[in-house]
C-alpha cells in the first residue's frame, strides 16, 4: 500500500519534471496538429517539436523574425481535425489546406489570425458552419472553402471583410441568402454555386430569410 | 554430455529408490519421495544438501515435522533459489499440511496430482514461472485454507472448482495471465478473508455472488478489465478494509454504501470511467487512510472533510472533472493528511486556505486547475510540506517571503501562473530545497544572492518572466544544480566565472536576454553539461579554448551573439548532435575535426566571417540532416564527399564564393528538401540529377553564372513549392515538363536569355500563387491563354521580353492577381477590362496595347454596353460638345479664313480637373499621345502615325470615372 501511495505520488512529479525548454507557442500549436493528423506520406515527419522555434521544418515558412507565416500541407494526403491552436499562429498570412482528407469544423480560433492574406481549405471534408469569427480576419485577401461540407449560412460578418477579394464556397451545403454588402457585390455567382442557398440578399425588404 | 550425466543421475536415484523401496518394504518412506523431488530440482546454493539418507528426514533443510516426528506436516523451501519443475511427487507426501515453494524460479505446470495431499491447508507457490492452466484437481483439497498461487505465468480461466475450497481464506491469483470472468462459485467461499485478482485480464462485471462472502477483508481486483458499476453489495462487506479496483473499466457512480464500510482502510478505484460526484457519504469511513479516485471522470465539488476522514492520511483525486473549492471544514487542527493531489481538475477560487490547518501535509498537488488570487502568507504554518506543486493556475501576487519557513520544502512548482513580483531572498532558508520552477510567469527583480544559499537545488527553471539584472557571482555556490534555465528573461551582465563551478550541470539554458562579455574558462569544469543554449545574447569575443574538454556536450546553440575568433574549440566533441553559430563574427576556415563529431545532425554556420573551403571530412557524418553554411565567405568547390551524408535535408550554401560547376552527386541525395545554392559563382548547367531528388521542396539556384538550359528532369521534382533560377545565363526553352511540378507556388526564371515561346502547359501549374517571374528573358510568342487557370496567382511579371499578340482574355480569370507586369513587350490589342485597375506602367512599353488603363480601344469604346442612364448622359455630352465643336469650328473657320493662323482646339473645355489629368499623362508619354483621329479634324494638328484604332477624350473621361482605381495614377 505504501509503496502504491508513492508512486501515486510520484507520478504527476516525474510527468512535471522535465523543464520547459521550448515554450515557443507556433511551434506548439503546429505539433498539436501534427499530434491530430494522419500523415501517411510522412509530410509531417521533419516537425521536431524540441528544436528552437518550426523554421526548419518542412511545409513551414517563417519571416526574418522566425514567426511563421506559411502552412503548406495543400494536397498533401493528411487527415484528420483541425484544432483550436492553430489560432495560435498570430503571423501566419496563408493557410494551406487544400485538397486533403480533413474532417470536422473550422475552428473559431482561426478567426485569431489577424495577418492571415489566403486561407485555402478548398477539397476537403470540413463540415459544420463558417465561423463567424472570420470577420476578425481584417487582412484577408482570398478564402477558398469550395468543396467541403459546409452547412448553414453565409455569415453576414464577412461582409466587412474589406480586403477580401476572392471568395469562393461553391460545392457545399450552405443555406440562406447570399449577402450583398462589401467585397460580396463583386464575387461572381459561380463563387456560390451548388449550395442550397436562396439567392442574394433582398435590401430594403422585410427580411424573409428565415434561416436555412 | 551434461545431459547424459543427468541420465546417470537419474538413473542412479532410481535404483537407490528402488533399493529404499525394497528395504523400506511397501511403504516408501517421506525421505524416498522427497529425494525423488530434489531430483527434478536445480539447487545451485546448495540448501538441499542435507537432504541424505544420513541425516534424520526431520532434519533436512525446509522440513517441519509432527511434535512426535513421526509425520512430517510441513515443507518450506521459499526464496531458496531453486529451479526446474514442481514434482509430482509431492503427492506422496501425504500428511503434508503446509506446502511452501514461493518466491523460486520454478517453471512447468502445477501437477495435478498435488491433490492427493488431502491434509494441506497451506499451497503457496506465488512467485515462480509456472505457467498453463490451474489444474481443476486443486478443488479436491477440502482442507485448504491458503492458496496463493500468484505472480507466475498460469493462464486460462480461473477455474469454478476453485469454489469447491469451502475452508479456503487466502486466495491469492494476482500477477499471472488469467482471462474471463470472475467465477461465481467463489461465492461459497464463506471464509473468505483475501481476495487478490490484481493484474490479470480479467474481463466481465463482478459476479454478485461475491457478496456472500461475508468475512471478506481485502478485495483487491486492480489492473484487469473488468466492466459495469461498482456494485452496491459491496456496503455489505462490513469487515472490509482493503477495497482496490484500480485500472479498470468501471462505470457508472461512486455506490454512497461503501460510505458504511465502517473498518475500510484503503480504497482505490483509480483510473476507470467512473462519474457522477464524490457520494458524502464516504465521510462515513473513519477508519480510511487512503483514498484515491484520481483518473475517473467524476464531476461536482469536493464534498470530503479530513476532519470527519480522522485517520486519512492520502487523498488522490487527480484527473477529474472536480469543480469548486474546498469544505469550509475540510481540515482540523490534528488532521493526519500527509498527500493530497488535485491536481487537472476544474477547482476554483483562491487559494483553500483550510488547508494551512492540515498541518501534517507533506505533499500539497493542486496543479493543472483555476485557482486564482494570491498566495497566502500563512503558507508556513504547513510545516512539514516537502512538495508543493501549484503550477498551471491562474494565481496572481507575489511569492510570500514566508515560504522561506518552510523548512521541509524540496519541490516548488509554480509554473504557468501570473505570479509578478520579485524572488524573496527568504528564499535562501531552504535548504533542502531541490527544485525551483517558476517559469512562464511575470515575475521581475534579480535573483537574490541569498538563492545561492539553496544548496541542495538541482533544477533551476525560470524562463519566461522578466527577471533582470546580473545572475548572482555566487551561482557557483549550488554545487547540486543539473538544470539552469533561465532562458527568456531580461538578464544582463557577465556569466559569471563561478558558474564553471557548478560542475553537476547538464542543462545550461541562458538564451534570449541580453547577456555581454565574453564566455569564462572556467567553463571548462562542466565535464556532464549537455546542451548549451546561449542564442540571442549579445555574448562577445573568442570561445574558450578549453571547450574541447567538455566531452558530454550534445547540443550547442550560441546564435545570434557576437562571438569571433575561430570556431576550432566546438569541434572533436563525439556526443555533439546540434551545432548552431548561426548570425556571430565567427571566422577563419570551418576545421576538419568538426568531421569527428559522427553524431552530428545539424550544422548551422550561417551569417559568420568563415572562409576557406568546406572540409572533406564533413562527408563522415552520415547523420547529418541540415547543413547551413550560407552567408560566410566560403570559396572553392563542393567537396564531392558530402554525398555520402544520405540523410541531408536541408543543404544551404547561399551567399558564398563557391566556384566550379553544380555537382551531379547532388542527385543522389534522397532525402533533400531544400538545396539553395544561390549567390554563388557556380557555373556550368543544371545536372539532370538534380531531378531525382523528388523530395526537393525549394531549389534556390538564382544569381550565378549558370548556363546551358533547364534539364527536362526539372518535371521530376513533383513535390517542389519554390524554383527560384532568376539571374542566371540560362538559354533555351521552359521545358513543358515543368507541368509535372504541380505543387509549385512561387516560380522565378526571371533575368536569363531564355527563348522561345511561353510553353502553354505553364497553365497547368494551378496552385501558383506567390509569383510567376518570367520577366527580362527573350520569350517570344504568345502569352498562353492558359496561364488563365492559376487562379490562385497573386503576382505575374512577363516584362521585358519579346512576347507578341493580345493578352489572352483568359487572363481575367486571374482573379488573385494584385501583381501584374506586362511592360515592354510586343503586345497590342486590347486589354481584358478587369485588368483596368491596374498601374499603367504594369502595360507600359506596348506600343500597340490599348484599353484601361491604357488608351482605350475605339471598337471597345463602342461596343461597351452602357445603362440608359450613361446612354442619356453621353448623348446629352455628344450633343453639348459637338454643339460646342462646331460652334467652335465655325468660330475657327472664320478666323483660319481670315487670319490662316494656327489655333489649338481644346475639344472639351468645360471638363475640368480630369481632363488636366488626362493631358498631363499624354504629355508624360509624348509618343503614345492620344491619337484621336476619329475627328479628323485634328489629325492636321498632331498627325498619327499610328494605325490602330483611337477614342475620343470623351469616352476616356467616361472611363476615368467607372475606374477609380486610375486616380492611383
Amino acid at each position: 500500500m505504501g509503496l502504491f501511495s508513492l508512486s501515486c505520488l510520484l507520478l504527476p512529479i516525474f510527468l512535471s519534471l522535465s523543464p520547459a525548454l521550448s515554450t515557443n507557442s507556433e511551434g506548439n500549436a503546429l505539433h498539436a496538429l501534427r499530434t491530430r493528423l494522419s500523415d501517411p506520406n510522412n509530410m509531417l515527419q521533419s516537425w521536431d517539436p524540441t528544436l528552437v522555434n518550426p523554421c526548419t521544418w518542412f511545409h513551414v515558412t517563417c519571416d526574418t523574425n522566425n514567426h511563421v507565416i506559411r502552412l503548406d500541407l495543400g494536397n498533401s494526403n493528411v487527415s484528420g481535425t483541425l484544432g483550436p491552436e492553430l489560432g495560435q499562429l498570430k503571423h501566419l498570412r496563408y493557410l494551406e489546406l487544400y485538397m486533403n482528407g480533413l474532417v470536422g469544423k473550422i475552428p473559431k480560433e482561426l478567426g485569431n489570425l489577424k495577418k492571415l492574406v489566403s486561407m485555402d481549405l478548398y477539397g476537403n471534408k470540413l463540415e459544420g458552419q463558417i465561423p463567424k469569427a472570420f470577420a476578425k480576419l481584417k487582412s484577408l485577401r482570398f478564402l477558398r472553402l469550395n468543396n467541403n461540407k459546409l452547412t448553414g449560412p453565409i455569415p453576414k460578418e464577412l461582409t466587412t471583410l474589406s480586403n477580401l477579394k476572392v471568395l469562393d464556397v461553391s460545392n457545399n451545403a450552405l443555406c440562406g441568402t447570399i449577402p450583398v454588402d462589401g467585397p460580396f457585390a463583386s464575387f461572381p455567382m459561380e463563387s456560390f454555386e451548388n449550395n442550397r442557398l436562396s439567392g442574394p440578399e433582398l435590401k430594403g425588404l422585410v427580411p424573409y430569410d428565415f434561416g436555412c | 554430455m551434461k545431459s547424459r550425466q543427468m541420465i546417470h543421475f537419474l538413473l542412479f536415484f532410481s535404483i537407490l529408490g528402488a533399493v529404499l523401496d525394497v528395504s523400506l518394504g511397501d511403504d516408501p518412506s517421506e525421505s524416498y519421495w522427497l529425494l525423488r523431488v530434489k531430483a527434478q530440482l536445480n539447487d545451485p546454493s546448495g540448501v538441499l544438501n542435507n537432504w541424505s539418507p544420513e541425516v534424520h528426514v526431520c532434519g533436512w533443510y525446509g522440513v517441519t515435522c509432527s511434535d512426535d516426528q513421526l509425520k512430517m506436516v510441513g515443507l518450506n523451501l521459499t526464496n531458496s533459489g531453486l529451479s526446474g519443475t514442481i514434482s509430482p511427487e509431492y503427492g506422496f507426501l501425504a500428511s503434508l499440511e503446509m506446502l511452501d515453494l514461493s518466491s523460486n524460479s520454478l517453471t512447468g505446470s502445477i501437477p495435478p496430482e498435488l491433490s492427493k495431499l488431502q491434509n494441506l491447508k497451506s499451497l503457496l507457490l506465488y512467485s515462480n514461472s509456472l505457467s498453463s492452466e490451474i489444474p481443476v484437481e486443486l478443488g479436491l483439497l477440502k482442507k485448504l485454507q491458503v492458496l496463493r498461487i500468484g505472480d507466475n505465468l498460469l493462464s486460462g480461466k480461473i477455474i469454478p472448482d476453485i469454489g469447491n475450497l469451502s475452508e479456503l481464506r487466502v486466495l491469492g491469483l494476482a500477477y499471472c495471465q488469467f482471462k474471463g470472468s470472475i467465477p461465481l462459485e467463489i461465492g461459497n467461499l464463506k471464509n473468505l478473508m483475501s481476495l487478490d485478482l490484481q493484474k490479470n485480464r480479467l474481463s466481465g462485471q463482478i459476479p454478485q455472488e461475491i457478496s456472500s462472502c461475508e468475512v471478506l477483508e481485502n478485495f483487491a481486483a486492480s489492473n484487469n478489465m473488468l466492466e459495469g458499476d461498482i456494485p452496491s453489495w459491496v456496503g455489505s462487506l462490513k469487515k472490509l478494509q482493503i477495497l482496490n479496483l484500480a485500472n479498470n473499466s468501471l462505470t457508472g457512480p461512486i455506490p454512497t454504501e461503501i460510505g458504511g464500510l465502517s473498518n475500510l482502510r484503503y480504497l482505490n478505484l483509480l483510473s476507470n470511467r467512473l462519474t457522477g460526484e464524490i457520494p458524502r457519504e464516504l465521510n462515513g469511513l473513519v477508519q480510511l487512510e487512503m483514498l484515491d479516485l484520481s483518473e475517473n471522470n467524476l464531476s461536482g465539488s469536493i464534498s470530503l472533510s479530513s476532519t470527519q476522514l480522522k485517520n486519512l492520511n492520502a487523498l488522490f483525486l487527480s484527473d477529474n472533472m472536480l469543480t469548486g473549492g474546498l469544505p469550509n471544514n475540510f481540515c482540523w487542527s490534528s488532521s493526519s493528511l500527509k498527500q493530497l493531489i488535485l491536481a487537472r481538475n476544474e477547482l476554483s477560487g483562491k487559494f483553500p486556505l483550510e488547508l494551512i490547518n492540515c498541518s501534517s501535509l507533506q505533499q500539497l498537488d493542486l496543479s493543472d486547475n483555476n485557482f486564482e488570487g494570491s498566495l497566502p502568507s500563512s503558507l508556513d504554518k504547513l510545516q512539514k510540506l516537502t512538495d508543493l506543486l501549484l503550477n498551471n493556475n491562474s494565481f496572481t501576487g507575489v511569492l510570500p517571503p514566508e515560504i522561506g519557513n518552510i523548512s521541509t520544502l524540496e519541490n516548488l512548482y509554480l509554473f504557468d501562473n501570473m505570479i509578478t513580483g520579485s524572488i524573496p531572498e527568504q528564499l535562501g532558508k531552504l535548504d533542502k530545497l531541490s527544485t525551483l520552477y517558476l517559469y512562464d510567469n511575470q515575475m521581475t527583480g534579480s535573483i537574490p544572492r541569498e538563492l545561492t544559499d539553496c544548496s541542495s537545488l538541482t533544477a533551476i527553471d525560470f524562463f519566461g518572466n522578466h527577471f533582470s539584472g546580473s545572475i548572482p557571482a555566487t551561482i557557483g555556490r549550488l554545487k547540486n544544480l543539473v538544470v539552469l534555465h533561465l532562458r527568456q528573461n531580461e538578464f544582463s551582465g557577465p556569466v559569471p566565472p563561478s558558474l564553471g563551478y557548478c560542475t553537476k550541470l547538464q542543462l545550461l539554458a541562458l538564451a534570449d536576454n541580453k547577456l555581454s562579455g565574453t564566455l569564462p574558462p572556467t567553463f571548462q569544469f562542466l565535464s556532464e553539461l549537455s546542451t548549451i543554449t546561449l542564442y540571442n545574447n549579445s555574448l562577445e569575443g573568442p570561445l574558450p579554448e578549453s571547450f574541447f574538454l567538455l566531452k558530454s556536450l550534445r547540443k550547442i546553440n550560441f546564435s545570434h551573439n557576437r562571438f569571433e575568433g575561430t570556431i576550432t574549440a566546438l569541434c572533436g566533441l563525439n556526443l555533439l548532435t546540434a551545432l548552431d553559430l548561426t548570425n556571430n563574427s565567427f571566422s577563419g576556415p570551418i576545421p576538419s575535426t568538426l568531421g569527428m563529431s559522427m553524431n552530428l545532425t545539424r550544422i548551422r554556420l550561417a551569417h559568420n566571417h568563415l572562409t576557406g573551403n568546406i572540409p572533406s571530412q564533413l562527408g563522415q557524418l552520415s547523420e547529418l540532416t541540415f547543413l547551413d553554411l550560407s552567408f560566410n565567405n566560403l570559396d572553392g568547390n563542393v567537396p564531392s564527399q558530402l554525398s555520402n551524408c544520405g540523410k541531408l535535408e536541408h543543404l544551404l550554401l547561399s551567399n558564398n564564393n563557391y566556384t566550379g560547376a553544380i555537382p551531379s552527386w547532388l542527385g543522389g541525395l534522397e532525402e533533400l528538401g531544400e538545396l539553395d545554392l544561390s549567390s554563388n559563382a557556380l557555373q556550368g548547367s543544371i545536372p539532370r540529377e538534380l531531378g531525382n531528388c523528388s523530395k526537393l521542396l525549394k531549389l534556390s539556384l538564382h544569381s550565378n553564372n549558370l548556363s546551358g538550359v533547364i534539364p527536362l528532369e526539372i518535371g521530376n521534382l513533383i513535390a517542389l513549392n519554390v524554383l527560384d533560377l532568376q539571374k542566371n545565363k540560362l538559354s533555351g526553352t521552359i521545358p513543358s515538363t515543368i507541368q509535372q511540378c504541380k505543387k509549385l507556388f512561387e516560380l522565378r526564371l526571371s533575368e536569363n536569355f531564355l527563348t522561345g515561346p511561353i510553353p502553354s502547359e505553364l497553365g497547368q501549374l494551378t496552385e501558383l500563387q506567390v509569383i510567376l517571374d518570367l520577366s527580362r528573358n527573350s520569350f517570344s510568342g504568345e502569352i498562353p491563354s492558359s496561364l488563365g487557370n492559376m487562379v490562385k496567382l497573386e503576382r505575374l511579371n512577363l516584362s521585358s521580353n519579346q512576347l507578341q499578340g493580345e493578352v489572352p482574355p483568359s487572363l481575367r480569370k486571374l482573379t488573385s492577381l494584385h501583381m501584374l507586369n506586362l511592360s515592354n513587350n510586343h503586345l497590342q490589342g486590347r486589354l481584358p477590362l478587369t485588368f483596368s485597375g491596374f498601374p499603367l506602367s504594369s502595360f507600359l512599353g506596348n506600343k500597340e496595347l490599348c484599353g484601361p488603363p491604357l488608351a482605350l480601344c475605339s471598337s471597345q469604346a463602342m461596343e461597351k454596353s452602357l445603362s440608359k442612364g450613361e446612354v442619356a448622359g453621353i448623348v446629352a455630352a455628344i450633343v453639348f460638345v459637338s454643339a460646342l465643336i462646331c460652334l467652335t469650328m465655325l468660330y475657327m473657320m472664320v478666323r483660319i479664313w481670315c487670319n490662316w493662323r494656327r489655333v489649338l482646339i481644346s475639344s472639351s473645355e468645360g471638363s475640368g480637373a480630369e481632363l488636366k489629368r488626362e493631358e498631363m499623362w499624354i504629355h508624360g508619354n509624348e509618343k503614345r499621345r492620344n491619337n484621336g483621329d476619329y475627328w479628323k479634324m485634328n489629325s492636321w494638328l498632331a498627325p498619327s502615325h499610328e494605325k490602330h484604332p483611337s477614342s475620343t477624350c470623351i469616352f476616356q473621361l467616361k472611363m476615368d470615372v467607372e475606374s477609380p482605381d486610375r486616380t492611383s495614377l
